[in-house]
C-alpha cells in the first residue's frame, strides 16, 4: 500500500524508481556534456584581439587567414577570425545582446542598412594612415547619411560584359561597343548556330531576371546607368526622392522590354525571368554567348570554358554612356567596442599595398579584386591583363547604388516593378514606373529621407 | 468468455499467409493472398497482376525517373547546369573525391550523431506523452495535444533568432548549449507530428486487450512497454522514419546552434557548396547523393513495420 | 468476481497518483516544448508588436505591423495564391498518397524495392529537388517535360516562364514532393486494418469496391485524420516548394504568403512585419486545424 491507502502493485513503485533514476542520469549526462564545450573563441575582453567577421566560404577564408596572419606578425594585435555563413542572421542575433564584432567585411550595398541599425561606427578617413591612396570617388562611397564615412573601401569591381570570342570569331563580328551591335550579336548567336552543333540550341544572352533577391534590379542597373536614368538621387536637402519616372528610364527600360525580353527568340536564355544567378549557368554551360557580370567569374569561366574561350569586354555603351554598375567591400567597425586603435591599425593594413597584395594574390580565392589602393595595378597583381579592363570600368565607367539610405526595399521593389514590366510584354512602361515611383516615395518616407 | 492472451489469436488462414510471406513472396497463393492488401492484389499473372506492375511502372517513372539525373550528374565530370542527362557522361568518382576534400565526411557523422540521438529522444519522448494523452483520461486533455501541434505551426525563420538566444543562455539553468549536439538534440525532442502520430494510433487500440493486461496486474510501464508499443509498430514504423528525415534535414538548427564551422551539418555543408563558385555543379549533385542515402537506408530498415499487418485474430470488432 | 480496486476515497482530486500519472508522462515532452518552442515562439509573437531593432532597441509600435501586412497589396495578392496552392498541393498530394498506398502495399521483396524508390522525393534535399524541376521545366521543346509532352502530341509549354502556367507548375511539384510523404502514413493505417475483416467481406460476397468503401477507409481513420490534419497546419504555410522553383515570379504570380514574409524579414530587414505576418498565418491555421479536428470528430460520433 502506498501512503494513500491505495493497492498499487510492487512492481509500479519499482518501475517509478526506475524512471526516475534514468531522468537524472539523463540531466547529468546532458549537464556535462552541455558544460563541457566551452567557448573557444578568443575572449572580447583581450584589448589586444579583434573578432572580424566576414561572409566567406572555406576557400576564401583561406586567403583571408594569411591576411590576418600577416598583420599579426606585424603589429602583434591577434585577430579571431569567423567566416561567418549566416551572416545577417547572426548579427542580428548578437546586435540583440549588444555584443558586436569589432570589423566586419562585407558588401558596400549594406552600409545604409547596418547604419540605420546603428551597428557601424562613423570613421574619420584622415585617421587610416594610407587613406590617401585611396581615391576621393571611392572614400565618397562610404558616405552615410549623416555625411560623416561609416566605411573604409576595400575591394571593389565593375560589371563587365564576357563575350565568347570564338563564336563571335566564328560569325565574322566585330567587339560590341553600343547597345544597338550588343543587340546585333545577340541575335546572331541565337540564329546562327555558331558551336556549329547543328541545333537552335544556343542563346544571346543570360540574364537573371527574377525579382528574388533583387537580382533584375542588379543585373539591370547598368542598363538603367548607361540610358541616363537613376533610381533615386539627392534631392538636396539631405534627404531622397524617387527618379525611376523620368523620359529616360522609360525609354530605357522599354527598350530592355521590346528587344531583350519581348523581341526575337533567344536573345536571353529561356527562363529568364526566375532565374538567379546560381541557376543562369547557360554561359559556362555553353550555350549562351554574352553574360554581363563581375569579374569573380573569370576564375570560373576559366575552368569551365577556357581562358582562350571568352573575352572580357567594357559594357556596351547606351545613349548616356557605358557606366556599369559598380560594387564592392568595406571594412566596418561595429559600435562601441573600444578598440579604435587596433580597429583602425586593421584596416590601415588592409588598404595599404601589402595587405591588398595579399588580398589578391595566392592559390585561394582572391578577396579584393580591384584594389582600393591605386598605387597598385590590377592586371599586374592578378597577373592577367584582363583584369585592366575591369579596372579601367571601375575607375571611369562606373556607378553603385547609393549606399547612404538602407536600399534593401528600394531594390527589392525595383525589381519586383521590372520583373512584372519584362513578363506582361503588353504592359505599359510609363505607368508601371509611375507605380514604381509611388512605391519608392512610401520607401523612402519610412527612411525619413522625404517628408 | 476468458480474457483472450495477450498475443492476438490467429487464424489458421493467416498463419499459412504470414509463414508464406516469410518465405517470400513469389510463391502462388490461395485466397489468403486476396486478404493481404487492400485492393487484393493477387500473386498470380492475370490482368490484375499486369496491371499492377504497369502501374508499378509508371509510378517508378514520374517519382523516381527524374533521380537517374541526380545520379548521372553526380558521376560525370562537369555536368551542365543548365541540361538534363539520364546516363553519366565521363563517369567518373571525382565529384565525390572532391565533396570529401572538403569535408563532407565530417559534416555526415555531425548529422549522423544528431539525427540518432534526436530521433532517439524524440520517439521516447512522443511514445510518452501519446501514451497519456491516447490511454488515459483527464482534464485538459484536448488543450495539451493542440499545444504541441501548435508548436508546428509558427515557421521556423521566426523562432530562430529567439531561439539562438535561448539555446546560447537557456531559461533557469543558465547553460549555453552553443556548439553542442545538445543545442540541436533537444529543441527537435518535443514534435507535434510524433506526438500526434502516436496519440492517433494509441487511441485505435480497443480497451479491452488493456483492460485485460490490467486484470493481470500489469503496471503503466509495462503496460506501456509490452502491451501498447508492440500494437503500434507501423505507427513507430512511420514516426521512426519521418523523424528521421526530419532531423536529418533540419538547417536552420544546425546553423544558429553551431559555434564554428566545424558543427555544422550535412545539410548546411550542402548549401555552403552550392554557393562556392569554384565548386562545379557535379559535386554538389554528389553531397546531394551521400547526404540521401541514410535516410533511405532508415526507410528500408523500417519498412517492415509498415507493412506488416497485424495478424488476423486482434479482438478487434 | 472483479479485481480488487483502490479503498480510498478520492475526493482529493488532481493530487492522487493516478491523475498525476498523464502528467508525468506528459512532463518530458512538454518540458522540452515549453523551453525550445514555447518560449522562442512567445518571442516571436511578442517582436510582431515592435518595430524590431537589435541593436538601438526595439520600439513598440502597437498593431502597426499587423495593420502595415494587413493593407499591403503584396500580401492581399499572395492570400489568393496561397489558399489555391496550399489547398490544391494538400488534397492532391493526399489523393495520390492514397493510391500509391494502395498500389504499393504488401511484403513481396520486389514491393519494398519500388516503395523505396518512390520514396526518392522525401529523402532528397528540397534544394536540389527545386533545380531538378527548373530543368524539367525547360520551357524549350527540348525540356524534359516537353519532350514528353510532345510525345502525346501536346505542344510545349512555359511552366515556369510564364505567370498563367507557373502556379500549376509548382502545384505539380509540391504534390509530387509530398505525396510518398503521406504513402508511407496511409501504408501504416493500411497495415492495421483487421485481415479478417477482408476474409469476411469475401465470404459475404462484397465486391472490391464496397470493400474499399466500408471496410479499409472506416479502418483508415486514424491515418487520414493525421494527413488532414498536417495539410491543415502545413498547407498554408507553402514555402519551400515556391522559393527554390520560382522565388515568387514571375510577376509575383507564385508569391505565396510565407515567401512575402520571407522577404519582408530578411531582404527589407522590417523583421517585426514578418512577425506580424506569421502570427497572422498562425491564428489561421490554428482556425483550420481547430475546425479539422471538430469535424472530425462529429464523424467519429456518428
Amino acid at each position: 500500500m502506498d501512503m494513500n491507502g491505495v493497492c498499487v502493485p510492487m512492481g509500479d513503485v519499482r518501475r517509478g524508481r526506475r524512471l526516475a533514476a534514468t531522468l537524472a542520469a539523463a540531466a547529468l549526462l546532458f549537464g556535462t556534456a552541455a558544460c563541457g564545450a566551452d567557448s573557444d573563441s578568443a575572449d572580447s575582453g583581450d584589448p589586444n584581439a579583434l573578432e572580424v567577421w566576414t561572409r566567406s566560404n572555406p576557400d576564401s577564408a583561406a586567403t583571408y587567414d594569411r591576411v590576418f596572419a600577416a598583420f599579426t606578425k606585424k603589429t602583434g594585435i591577434k585577430i579571431d577570425y569567423q567566416p561567418v555563413v549566416n551572416f545577417d542572421q547572426q548579427l542580428q542575433s548578437r546586435a540583440s545582446t549588444k555584443d558586436l564584432p569589432d570589423v566586419m567585411i562585407n558588401d558596400t550595398a549594406l552600409m545604409g542598412s547596418y547604419q540605420h541599425q546603428g551597428l557601424l561606427k562613423p570613421i574619420d578617413p584622415a585617421s587610416i594612415s594610407g587613406h590617401g591612396q585611396i581615391d576621393a570617388k571611392t572614400w565618397s562611397s562610404t558616405v552615410g547619411l549623416d555625411g560623416r564615412h561609416y566605411g573604409i573601401p576595400y575591394s571593389r569591381q565593375a560589371m563587365t560584359l564576357m563575350v565568347r570570342k570564338d563564336w563571335r570569331e566564328k560569325l565574322g563580328l566585330p567587339q560590341p561597343k553600343t547597345w544597338q551591335d550588343m543587340l546585333t550579336l545577340a541575335k546572331a548567336f541565337a540564329t546562327r548556330d555558331p558551336d556549329g552543333d547543328g541545333k537552335k540550341d544556343t542563346y544571346g544572352m543570360v540574364v537573371p531576371g527574377s525579382a528574388q533577391n533583387g537580382y533584375v534590379a542588379w543585373w539591370g542597373a547598368s542598363y538603367l546607368w548607361q540610358g541616363g536614368a537613376k533610381i533615386i538621387e539627392p534631392d538636396g536637402k539631405g534627404g531622397y526622392r524617387p527618379v525611376m519616372d523620368s523620359a529616360a528610364a522609360v525609354r530605357t527600360v522599354s527598350w530592355m522590354k521590346d528587344n531583350l525580353f519581348c523581341g526575337d527568340k533567344n536573345v536571353v536564355q529561356p527562363g529568364a525571368l526566375t532565374a538567379v544567378t546560381s541557376t543562369a549557368t547557360n554561359f559556362q554551360d555553353g550555350n549562351a554567348g554574352m553574360n554581363l557580370t563581375g569579374p569573380y567569374n573569370i576564375v570560373t569561366f576559366d575552368g569551365t570554358l577556357g581562358k582562350d574561350k571568352f573575352e572580357v569586354l567594357p559594357a556596351p555603351a547606351g545613349p548616356a554612356g557605358s557606366d556599369a554598375l559598380a560594387e564592392g567591400e568595406n571594412v566596418y567597425f561595429g559600435a562601441k567596442t573600444g578598440k579604435d586603435k587596433q580597429e583602425k591599425a586593421l584596416a590601415a593594413f588592409l588598404v595599404s599595398p601589402e595587405g591588398q597584395k595579399l588580398a589578391m594574390t595566392g592559390k585561394n580565392q582572391p578577396v579584393v579584386r580591384i584594389p582600393v589602393n591605386t598605387t597598385l595595378d590590377a592586371a599586374k597583381v592578378h597577373d592577367d591583363p584582363r583584369w585592366s579592363v575591369v579596372q579601367k570600368a571601375y575607375r571611369e565607367a562606373s556607378e553603385q547604388f547609393p549606399n547612404a539610405p538602407d536600399l534593401a526595399p528600394i531594390k527589392q521593389d525595383t525589381a519586383d516593378s521590372l520583373n512584372a514590366l519584362f513578363t506582361y510584354c503588353g504592359s505599359d512602361v510609363g505607368a508601371g514606373l509611375q507605380e514604381l515611383d509611388d512605391t519608392l516615395a512610401g520607401d523612402l518616407k519610412d527612411q525619413d529621407l522625404m517628408p | 468468455m476468458s480474457a483472450p492472451a495477450l498475443d492476438p489469436v490467429r487464424t489458421p488462414s493467416g498463419e499459412i499467409s504470414a509463414a508464406r510471406a516469410r518465405r517470400g513472396g513469389k510463391q502462388a497463393r490461395t485466397t489468403p493472398a486476396r486478404f493481404d492488401t487492400a485492393l487484393g492484389w493477387s500473386d498470380r499473372p492475370g490482368p490484375a497482376w499486369a496491371l499492377r506492375i504497369l502501374l508499378c511502372a509508371i509510378a517508378l517513372a514520374i517519382f523516381a525517373a527524374p533521380f537517374l539525373t541526380i545520379f548521372s550528374g553526380a558521376f560525370s565530370t562537369n555536368p551542365s547546369g543548365s541540361s538534363l542527362s539520364f546516363l553519366p557522361h565521363d563517369s567518373t568518382l571525382l565529384n565525390v573525391r572532391v565533396a570529401g576534400e572538403r569535408g563532407i565526411w565530417d559534416y555526415f557523422s555531425n548529422s549522423l550523431v544528431i539525427a540518432g540521438g534526436g530521433l532517439l529522444l524524440q520517439l521516447a519522448v512522443s511514445v510518452l506523452a501519446a501514451y497519456a494523452l491516447a490511454r488515459h483520461r483527464f482534464r485538459g486533455q484536448a488543450l495539451i495535444l493542440t499545444l504541441f501541434m501548435l508548436t508546428m505551426m509558427l515557421p521556423e525563420e521566426v523562432i530562430a533568432i529567439p531561439l539562438s538566444l535561448v539555446l546560447g543562455h537557456v531559461p533557469v539553468v543558465g547553460l549555453d548549449l552553443k556548439g553542442t549536439v545538445w543545442g540541436v538534440i533537444l529543441p527537435l525532442g518535443a514534435w507535434g507530428f510524433s506526438v500526434m502520430l502516436l496519440t492517433e494510433f494509441m487511441k485505435d487500440i480497443p480497451t479491452e486487450i488493456e483492460e485485460a493486461a490490467r486484470l493481470d496486474g500489469v503496471g503503466e510501464l509495462r503496460m506501456l512497454w509490452q502491451v501498447v508499443l508492440p500494437l503500434c509498430k507501423p505507427a513507430l514504423g512511420v514516426a521512426g522514419v519521418l523523424g528521421f528525415i526530419m532531423i536529418w534535414d533540419q538547417y536552420l538548427l544546425p546553423l544558429i546552434a553551431a559555434k564554428d564551422p566545424t558543427d555544422y551539418t550535412v545539410t548546411v555543408a550542402l548549401s555552403i557548396l552550392r554557393t562556392d563558385p569554384e565548386v562545379g555543379s557535379g559535386v554538389v549533385l554528389a553531397g546531394a547523393v551521400i547526404a540521401l542515402v541514410p535516410s533511405l537506408v532508415v526507410y528500408l530498415l523500417l519498412q517492415r513495420s509498415l507493412v506488416t499487418g497485424i495478424a488476423a485474430g486482434a479482438t478487434k470488432g | 468476481m472483479t479485481a480488487t480496486v483502490t479503498t480510498a476515497p478520492r475526493r482529493r482530486g488532481v493530487l492522487t497518483r493516478k491523475a498525476l500519472l498523464p502528467w508525468v508522462f506528459l512532463a518530458p515532452g512538454l518540458l522540452l516544448a515549453l523551453v525550445f518552442k514555447f518560449v522562442p515562439m512567445g518571442k516571436g509573437i511578442w517582436l510582431s508588436f515592435f518595430e524590431v531593432r537589435p541593436f538601438l532597441g526595439d520600439k513598440w509600435v502597437g498593431l502597426d505591423n499587423y495593420t502595415r501586412v494587413l493593407t499591403d497589396h503584396r500580401f492581399q495578392e499572395a492570400i489568393g495564391n496561397t489558399l489555391l496552392l496550399g489547398i490544391g498541393m494538400s488534397l492532391g498530394a493526399i489523393v495520390v498518397g492514397f493510391f500509391l498506398a494502395l498500389l504499393l502495399e504488401g511484403q513481396a521483396r520486389s514491393l519494398k524495392i519500388v516503395r523505396t524508390a518512390v520514396f526518392l522525393p522525401v529523402v532528397t534535399a528540397t534544394a536540389v529537388v527545386g533545380e531538378l524541376w527548373r530543368l524539367m521545366y525547360y520551357p524549350t521543346s527540348d525540356g524534359l517535360m516537353n519532350s514528353a509532352l510532345g510525345f502525346l502530341g501536346l505542344g510545349p509549354v512555359p511552366f515556369l516562364d510564364n505567370p498563367d502556367t507557373a502556379l500549376w507548375a509548382t502545384m505539380v511539384m509540391g504534390i509530387w514532393m509530398t505525396a510518398p510523404y503521406n504513402m508511407v502514413i496511409l501504408l501504416a493505417g493500411l497495415a492495421g486494418v483487421d485481415r479478417t475483416l477482408y476474409e469476411a467481406a469475401a465470404m459475404d460476397g462484397v465486391s472490391l469496391r464496397q470493400r474499399l468503401r466500408y471496410v479499409t477507409l472506416p479502418a483508415l481513420r486514424p491515418a487520414l485524420a493525421i494527413v488532414l490534419t498536417l495539410a491543415a497546419i502545413r498547407g498554408l504555410r507553402v514555402f519551400t516548394e515556391v522559393y527554390v522553383l520560382t522565388g515568387g515570379g514571375p510577376a509575383g504570380s507564385t508569391e505565396v504568403w510565407m515567401t512575402r514574409a520571407y522577404t519582408l524579414g530578411f531582404t527589407r530587414n522590417d523583421i517585426g512585419g514578418a512577425s506580424a505576418a506569421s502570427v497572422v498565418l498562425l491564428c489561421v491555421t490554428l482556425l483550420l486545424t481547430v475546425t479539422v479536428n471538430y469535424f472530425r470528430k462529429r464523424g467519429d460520433v456518428r
